[in-house]
């Protein structure tokens, strides 16, 4: 038997519940203390507390949070994972890091300064997120053709 | 590659859901096999042919645009 290093079906709504909680507590942190990350963080990196301060110690926690999330999502094991959903999800994974160096290529030609620090920052989730929407796609897709063979068998 | 696992479920009488559980694949996969959208590996190939009790190759096999 192959080992498939994916995590258990229900760490998929665990993940779900990390993505959803984490917006209300971004939301109140932007509402409480506006100017964004960067602003917040250059004010305190003067001071030379940079590592242990709030809004790096916030970044750091919901970022987190959101990379745990999407991990979660992306790397849990489907129902029945057998050899088809396995070529599925190499393939989608496949795509995801082509579109992900793609934009990262056309990024690094097109952007500079501070614009290249948040293409970096995009890098940190795109991947993943390219991921799961392709897997879910093709799965949706195959689950439909099934479906919709069953109605030409029985017609 | 094309195969007569239709026709054998047929004179079998076994669903598709029953051939899956018995292979241990999703019944999905058996119905992308049935339609040629899929090419199973050739452990699962080996597995559908024993529950017809058969040979791999009275189950599966190749097309001329295969050769």
């Amino acid at each position: 038997m192959r080992t498939n290093y994916l995590f258990p079906f229900n760490s998929r709504y665990f993940g779900i519940g990390l993505i959803l909680i984490h917006i209300p507590v971004k939301l109140l942190w932007d509402a409480s203390y506006p100017g964004g990350y960067a602003h917040q963080n250059s004010s305190s990196d003067a001071a030379g507390s940079f590592l242990f301060s709030p809004p790096h110690l916030f970044f750091i926690g919901t970022t987190l949070m959101v990379l745990v999330g999407l991990f979660l999502i992306a790397f849990s094991k489907e129902k029945v994972e057998d050899e088809q959903i396995i070529q599925l999800r190499l393939d989608s994974l496949r795509w995801s890091i082509y579109l992900n160096y793609a934009i990262l290529l056309f990024s690094l030609v097109f952007t500079r300064g501070s614009d290249s620090h948040h293409i970096l920052l995009l890098n940190i989730w795109l991947p993943l997120l390219f991921f799961i929407i392709r897997f879910q796609w093709v799965l949706y897709r195959l689950n439909r053709s099934a479906q919709s063979n069953d109605t030409d068998t029985h017609q | 590659m094309k195969n007569r696992i239709r026709i054998e479920r047929a004179i079998k009488e076994i669903t598709q859901a029953e051939l899956a559980g018995r292979v241990d694949v999703s019944r999905q996969t058996i119905n992308s096999i049935e339609s040629n959208r899929y090419i199973p590996s050739t452990l699962l190939a080996l597995k559908i042919a024993r529950v017809f009790g058969k040979a791999v190759e009275e189950i599966f096999y190749l097309e001329d645009s295969d050769q």
